[in-house]
């Protein structure tokens, strides 16, 4: 029987690394709750936010912490690039998605992630890199902790708090609610669905490279070109399970999935595989039950 | 079936089951290497058309067909190593695993739609791999290593007749009375169903058909490259590139898979031979998908068919 030691020392890296995986989801759960598009590239702008993190610790040393207002500016950058090069085509002029319109964002995202997994391979190897920053450890009782993780984690739900005060107590935030609420009626009040969405988006895409500058922190020397493959699928499941468009979703999918993984071991006999395939599979339970996601 | 019925078949299943007569008629006679080439084509074709019927003919994006395919090659690589099956009954028992396994899938996967299928899917093919991982039977993360004693031949007959059969069942299901069905599903499941048509089976029949032809190939995969690893089997890679196939060649036709899969397969491969453009080929292959989903939204046959009525009732 593992001792309770263990267990809470276990559950409590499950909880950080649930608040960082929350993170990453935070940005495809904006994007998703906004303009109602699931980015298939998502986990590409993860990967392109940690080498973004990556190259500004190697040519000015800065730790990852450091990195995540640049990472922010290029994420939002890229984001309204991302609204006018993709979506404003299939959005324009429709008072709702219909299932051609998220065909054609599903598979033109794909083509995307192709050329961005591909484009970094041939420009930065497809070999592991990573940030050597590691600020030591600290003790709470019989739990020991990483400060760096636990700086991610503070950072991680100072960002979602955020952006839930963004969203609901501002007139922007109120703006962009309203429209991914009713295009038509937040037009009668003067919203220009334009503006919302590609902002809206391209906070998505400034929280989302974030994201990947925070991974970097648990990743030592986990940062390659395909890293996207497992995180998409992670923050998929996150924001699924959480209800996308609810900001607070993402920091519950992420905790539960951090935990399943980090605790999930512990049962299944330190078991690291069928901990992951454990915290991937729980989506369909989910989907099934309460389609609309775990928090009403 | 009668014989009037069988020749009026239209130009398209004539020329591609001459395309494949012809393939399979000279076969002794191609070198090794372009054998190998063309046997590569039609395990990559065979998993096109597979794709297409669900995700072309019903309409519902699968991430996740990779997830067929790998098992149906670890069903070869068992059956074969473990319990000395000749290969091609070990295709066979892929096909068979990936029909069980694409009848429990979609039993509850199928329920879901547009995204959610989408990204249901892929999280059953990423978590598959994690337990493949854990399954000593299986190799326990390290595959299963056949004896390489292939004979090309022989494994390219067997992948020319699955195509084969997969063409005829895609053309005979389109044409038949449950293409009616199919295609409503596709133009508006509700609608559909108060129509009195049963989408939950029309679906789940594709899908299972879907899930045996790709199973089918993921074996011959596993013959040909003698051996099944969890790594390279359960790559999203495969179910990418097929999806990059159907969507260039033109989702839900007859004739854009094969196009599609020549489109795709045969560049890449040009590109692989010479070093320095070897990766670049995704890269190319990305952008083409992206400007075929974002402008020319039928892919090639889709367009030829748009734009020149003639062809219409060709590629039909």
């Amino acid at each position: 029987m593992a001792d309770a030691a263990l267990f809470l020392s276990d559950l409590a890296l499950g909880v950080l690394l649930g608040c960082v995986f929350a993170v990453i989801a935070h940005g495809l759960n904006l994007i998703w709750g906004v303009a109602k598009v699931v980015n298939v590239a998502h986990g590409e702008f993860i990967m392109l936010g940690a080498y973004g993190a990556y190259f500004l610790n190697l040519w000015f040393g800065f730790n990852p912490l450091l990195s995540i207002p640049f990472d922010a500016a290029i994420g939002l950058g890229v984001g309204v690039l991302f609204y006018f090069g993709f979506l404003h085509r299939e959005l324009r002029g429709k008072e709702s998605m219909d299932l051609q319109s998220e065909m054609v964002t599903l598979v033109s995202t794909f083509g995307l992630s192709l050329v961005l997994i591909n484009t970094a391979q041939k420009l930065w190897t497809p070999d592991n890199v990573g940030i050597p920053w590691s600020p030591g450890y600290v003790v709470f009782g019989p739990v020991q902790l990483p400060l760096g993780g636990l700086y991610v984690a503070i950072v991680s739900v100072s960002i979602i708090a955020l952006s839930h005060v963004f969203l609901s107590k501002t007139y922007l935030g109120n703006a962009i609610r309203a429209h991914s609420q009713d295009i038509p009626a937040a037009q009668l009040v003067g919203i220009n669905p334009t503006i919302t969405a590609s902002i809206g988006t391209a906070v998505g895409f400034g929280i989302t490279m974030v994201g990947g500058a925070l991974l970097t922190v648990w990743l030592p020397t986990g940062i390659f070109p395909a890293m996207g493959n497992l995180y998409a699928p992670i923050s998929f499941v996150i924001v699924v399970l959480g209800g996308p468009g609810k900001m607070w979703g993402s920091l519950v999918g992420g905790l539960t999935l951090g935990v399943i993984i980090n605790v999930g071991q512990l049962f299944l006999g330190n078991n690291l595989s069928l901990a992951e395939a454990a915290a991937f599979l729980i989506l369909i339970p989910v989907l099934l039950l309460r389609p609309e996601g775990i928090l009403r | 079936m009668n014989l009037r019925s069988i020749l009026s078949v239209g130009p398209t299943l004539w020329g591609i089951g001459i395309f494949l007569v012809i393939l399979g008629g000279s076969a002794p006679w191609i070198p090794g290497f372009l054998l190998t080439l063309v046997t590569g084509l039609l395990i990559w074709a065979t998993l096109a058309y597979s794709l297409n019927l669900i995700t072309g003919l019903v309409g519902y994006v699968s991430f996740g067909h990779v997830v067929f395919m790998a098992f149906g090659g670890y069903a070869l690589a068992f059956g074969v190593g473990a319990l000395n099956l000749h290969p091609v009954v070990g295709v066979a028992l892929g096909a068979a695993v990936g029909l069980a396994l694409a009848l429990g899938i979609g039993l509850v996967t199928l329920r879901f739609r547009g995204v959610y299928f989408a990204i249901a899917t892929l999280v059953i093919a990423v978590a598959a791999l994690y337990i493949v991982l854990d399954i000593e039977e299986l190799g326990d993360g390290k595959g299963i290593i056949l004896n390489p004693a292939v004979e090309p031949l022989s494994v390219f007959y067997t992948i020319l007749v699955t195509l084969a059969i997969e063409v005829g069942v895609t053309y005979a299901i389109t044409h038949g009375r449950i293409g009616y069905g199919i295609r409503s599903i596709k133009g508006d499941e509700d609608a559909a169903n108060t129509l009195g048509i049963n989408a939950a089976r029309i679906k789940l029949f594709v899908y299972a058909l879907s899930g045996l032809f790709a199973g089918a190939a993921g074996g011959v995969y596993a013959w040909n490259v003698s051996g099944a690893f969890p790594y390279s089997s359960f790559s999203l890679t495969f179910s990418l590139q097929m999806l990059a196939m159907i969507v260039i060649g033109g989702m839900g036709t007859l004739l854009g898979p094969l196009i599609g899969t020549v489109a795709v397969y045969l560049p890449s491969q040009v590109f692989l031979t010479i070093p320095l453009l070897s990766g670049l080929q995704f890269i190319v292959i990305g952008l083409v998908v992206i400007i075929i989903a974002l402008f020319v939204p039928g892919g090639i046959v889709g367009t030829l068919r748009k734009y020149i009525p003639e062809f219409r009732g060709m590629l039909e």
